[in-house]
């Protein structure tokens, strides 16, 4: 395995070249951006920037608004992110359990949240959680239960946006297990089932760890998708009540883009990576740890 | 799990009976849009919500047609598509690189590009756009192309799935004399197929929604894409929903078709022989 | 194997550069092209809408690209950042000022006289700020619009209310009544995430800005007043705090039978509540020291980098010629900005408009500086967190006073 040729280089290069063109130097770019004060102006005319150092991060954790986005931020990871993995896992699962016609056609039918446009799903979630008219409310009220407050109050507002997020997340990764599962020869199972293990036992000992390589990319990949958690604030509650659903992703959104404060902006954004760069490293010291890959 | 000798027809009552449950509760938006675009504008938004339209019309989907320049959309969107194929390549073969081959600084590498994918997509498109205007790619079909043909997502998905692909078959084939390039279009490319089937699918539904770049990168609308044309049509105040479904609903229908073609090769699974 | 690899490469390659150079018409134009981006519905009616005026000069072609409404200003961004304009742009009255400070639009003083259209004698006053940034010219009013009450005709009778209220105490007291009409009804309808709202309360309050001297004056009494009079609305359960059912819907079920909106609504409503017809009407704002409402809208600007600006002007005047204006409000429903518009009997025919022309008369735009984005966004989260929040007026009317205060001295 150990060739000192030129293959390697000749299969990531095409790929690798490209995504340092258009996102490591843009990136280099962006960072330099951070210690000044770039806004629109100096975006039309380049000599009216100015160095500013460390003002930008300074200020940055003097922002009230900042620090409840990193809070918030935080709180939908940790709860989201395990959410999402348990139920794409269990749905693949799930669907992984018979062959028939039923089961490959509802492979589509819980990928469609995944595909469903933003605008519906805006509308009709504004519509599940509509605090007098909602259906969530109206069948909790047959239950005699108060109302709840949906999106208006922050922490089950938060909430709210979780299962959002959980429910339209679940299609991507459900279908990388199921290709995972797919990947497992079916000759482990029979040698399983030889040993007189049962259905538990085969989960937990055969497919479970089978699928670990998968179950290492979703979680990373699901971490860093989650710390940059957006699209459901944005279309819902635009980051209220209160700042209360505030992410880091759409505070960047709206200082860069609202307010056009490109310094300030890309500053957040690089706090914001190394926090992923930081959880990532860990992810990967684990599993370093656990199996040499 | 997938053995057929151990089932009872209880349980296999019962996952039918949680996956069709499961499986109506997270398909509503998707059902409620469909039937909106079946809507005129005064049903959308009623509440409560009706699935099936009390006066459905096909206006939407009239109005949605007559007011595209539908020809020109669809051919850039699929000369996106297309291109973003070639890309899945790159892709696919730089995962394979990173996983099978050990050079230096591999994992340097490697961590490279994953740092690429944490950073926010907002923080570098206005540096995107002032390179490929320093390169004079800024309303041209490159322009739009390039910078998404790489994706880091995907490149480590090949590769956290080609690492299980055993080392013994590879060099089986090296010793048969067989290349590098042909080992990987012949041997490795059919034993990832299932990831294939994945990354095919997620690589159209980007391609074929393609909006931002195609257009901050053009200045004519000869370059736009259906995603483009469609958001066109939204009013700055009014919200024609039911014409927005109608377009939603359009643009899905063929990744349907595409998630039911490449999904055939998820099922077709681990049927290589030769690996045991 | 190797070398057909490399061919297939070779031959997209070759083919991207291809399909990459076929599509590139240059951007930007030459001295007969006139390149105008244009916002969403408007974009695209425009460029039916401009073959008469090629067909009136001769050797000039309109090109207009269509810009998406929720992408524009990402669009605009880069464009500045380029260089890389069109000749003629559509701005929206609120970030007039941010591209103008940015440098990013030609100052068209010099040209004011040989273009009789531009004059701002011809345009109402509350248009006339959103021309300007320090002393220039940086923009020509395309198509205006304001802020009026619209109501329930039958529901506001029920209450003893004959017209529209007039004034603040009859709009307190009449929305008040309607409220009281029981669990789910509501009075007057005020939207939360609106940021001019605020405004045209202060506004007719009599407050001003004092941008010269870098005052905005939050602190002032009139402000405060009109901020409590705002609030009061939520505190007493007068307006739904909650994101209820939307506007048109109860409105037509009549549990929110007043509203304040622009003139996009009217075809709102006739589209999505045909049934009403005759039941509601539209009114000018109520009084309190003045009826003052919001100017909106779009200007026409030139970019800085226009390399026709010959063109340009020819097109800008002629969007703005008074019949051009006549027959672009058929075409899209917008209002003329130009006062003499206004005079013409199709506006004075029909009661609808007649009430957005008398508005007109009285408006101011939001407040001119870059700022004023970020300052309404301010003003909503601190008036959230009285109304939901429960927090002090006072306090938090100070807190925002400095905020908005430190923003603007930046």
């Amino acid at each position: 395995m150990k060739l000192k040729n030129r293959h390697p280089y000749m299969f990531i290069s095409p790929a690798v070249l490209l995504l340092s063109l258009f996102s490591l130097i843009p990136i280099l770019i962006a960072f330099f951006i951070s210690f000044t004060d770039m806004n629109l102006k100096g975006l039309a005319d380049w000599s009216s920037v100015s160095f500013v150092g460390l003002e930008n991060y300074q200020s940055l954790f003097a922002d009230d608004k900042f620090i409840k986005s990193i809070f918030n931020t935080i709180f939908y990871v940790i709860i989201g992110v395990p959410l999402v993995i348990i139920c794409s896992l269990s749905i693949a699962l799930l669907l992984n359990y018979g062959t028939s016609k039923l089961f490959t056609m509802f492979r589509a039918v819980y990928y469609m949240p995944s595909i469903t446009n933003i605008i519906a799903v805006a509308v009709i979630w504004g519509y599940l959680y509509n605090t007098e008219y909602g259906l969530f409310n109206y069948l909790l009220s047959l239950l005699t239960v108060e109302n709840v407050p949906w999106l208006q109050e922050p922490t089950i507002a938060k909430i709210s946006l979780i299962i959002l997020a959980v429910w339209k997340g679940i299609g991507i990764n459900m279908i990388i297990f199921l290709a995972a599962l797919q990947g497992i020869p079916k000759s482990y199972y029979e040698a399983a089932e030889m040993d007189g293990a049962n259905r538990l036992q085969v989960l937990f000992n055969v497919t479970l760890p089978l699928l670990r390589y998968a179950t290492f990319f979703v979680t990373v990949t699901t971490l860093i998708g989650w710390m940059q958690f957006f699209e459901e604030p944005f279309v819902m509650t635009d980051g209220g009540p209160l700042d209360g659903t505030i992410s880091i992703a759409l505070f960047i959104y709206k200082e860069g883009f609202q307010f056009s404060e490109f310094g300030y902006a890309a500053a957040a954004s690089f706090v914001l990576f190394a926090m992923i760069i930081l959880v990532t490293m860990i992810q990967f010291k684990f599993r370093k740890s656990d199996t040499e890959y | 799990m997938a053995l057929a000798t151990k089932k009872n027809k209880w349980e296999q009552a019962l996952v039918i009976f949680i996956m069709v449950a499961g499986g109506i509760l997270v398909s509503i938006p998707f059902i409620w849009m469909i039937s909106s675009s079946f809507k005129p504008e005064s049903e959308v938004l009623s509440i409560p919500p009706t699935i099936i339209p009390d006066n459905p019309t096909l206006d939407n989907y009239i109005n949605l047609f007559t007011n595209m320049n539908f020809a020109v959309y669809l051919r850039n969107t699929l000369v996106i598509v297309l291109f973003s194929f070639l890309g899945l390549l790159f892709n696919a073969m730089a995962g394979y690189g990173f996983a099978k081959y050990n050079f230096r600084g591999r994992d340097k590498v490697f961590y490279i590009v994953l740092a690429t994918m944490m950073i926010p997509g907002q923080v570098t498109m206005i540096p995107v756009y002032l390179l490929l205007n320093a390169m004079g790619l800024t309303n041209t079909m490159t322009g739009i192309i390039l910078p998404g043909l790489a994706v880091a997502f995907s490149i480590f998905l090949f590769r956290q799935f080609m690492t299980t692909i055993p080392d013994d078959l590879i060099e089986a084939a090296r010793l048969d004399g067989a290349g590098e390039f042909y080992i990987f279009f012949r041997l490795v490319m059919p034993i990832a197929k299932p990831i294939f089937a994945v990354q095919g699918i997620l690589t159209f539904i980007a391609g074929w929604n393609s909006f931002l770049w195609p257009l901050i990168i053009a200045n004519d609308e000869s370059l736009y894409t259906l995603s483009v044309g469609l958001s066109l049509l939204q009013g700055q105040y009014a919200n024609n929903f039911a014409l927005q479904m109608a377009g939603a609903a359009f643009m899905v229908v063929p990744i349907i078709i595409i998630f039911s073609f490449f999904q055939k090769y998820i099922v077709e699974g681990f049927t290589m022989s030769g690996i045991k | 194997m190797k070398g057909k690899l490399w061919l297939l490469i070779a031959v997209v390659l070759t083919s991207l550069t291809l399909t990459g150079c076929s599509d590139s018409s240059s951007s930007g134009g030459d001295e007969h092209t006139v390149t105008v981006w244009a916002m969403g519905e408007e974009g695209k009616k425009l460029k039916e809408f401009s073959k008469d005026f090629e067909e009136k000069n001769e050797g000039l072609t309109v090109d207009v690209q269509a810009i998406p409404w929720d992408t524009a200003h990402d669009k605009l961004l880069t464009a500045v950042a380029s260089g890389n304009g069109p000749d003629v742009v559509q701005l929206g009255t609120t970030w007039v000022p941010e591209f103008a400070e940015a440098g990013a639009l030609l100052d068209l003083s010099e040209h004011m006289e040989d273009y009789p259209n531009f004059a701002k004698e011809n345009y109402f006053d509350g248009s006339v700020t959103t021309m300007e940034h320090e002393d220039q010219v940086v923009g020509i009013p395309w198509y205006a619009d304001t802020r009026v009450i619209y109501y329930r005709k039958d529901v506001l009778k029920e209450a003893g209310y004959e017209e529209a209220p007039k004034t603040w105490d009859e709009l307190k007291d009449a929305a008040k009544k309607l409220a009281d009409r029981g669990e789910g009804s509501y009075g007057l309808d005020i939207d939360r995430n609106d940021q001019i709202t605020p405004f045209i309360f202060a506004w007719q309050n009599g407050y001003e800005a004092n941008l010269e001297e870098g005052d905005l004056n939050f602190d002032s009494p009139e402000f405060k007043e009109a901020i409590q009079y705002y609030t009061s609305y939520f505190e007493e359960g007068i307006s739904q705090k909650q994101e209820g059912k939307d506007i048109v819907e109860a409105f037509k079920d009549g549990s929110k039978p007043m509203f304040f909106s622009g003139p996009w609504m009217i075809n709102i409503i006739n589209d999505q509540a045909p049934d009403l017809e005759g039941k509601w009407a539209t009114a000018v704002m109520p009084t309190k020291e003045t009826n003052t409402s919001s100017m909106g809208g779009a200007n026409l600007s030139i970019f800085e980098s226009s390399d026709n600006v010959e063109g340009a002007l020819e097109f800008i005047s002629y969007m703005t010629d008074v019949e051009t204006q006549l027959s672009w409000l058929e075409e899209s429903n917008t209002l003329p900005p130009r006062t003499e518009a206004w005079e013409d009997p199709v506006m004075q025919e029909n009661p609808m408009y007649a009430t957005f022309g008398e508005q007109l008369e009285n408006t101011k735009p939001g407040l001119q500086t870059e700022q004023f984005e970020r300052i309404a966004q301010e003003l909503l989260a601190h008036i959230e967190r009285i109304t939901v929040g429960g927090a002090d007026v006072e306090k938090e009317l100070e807190e925002f006073n400095q905020e908005a205060q430190s923003l603007i001295e930046e």
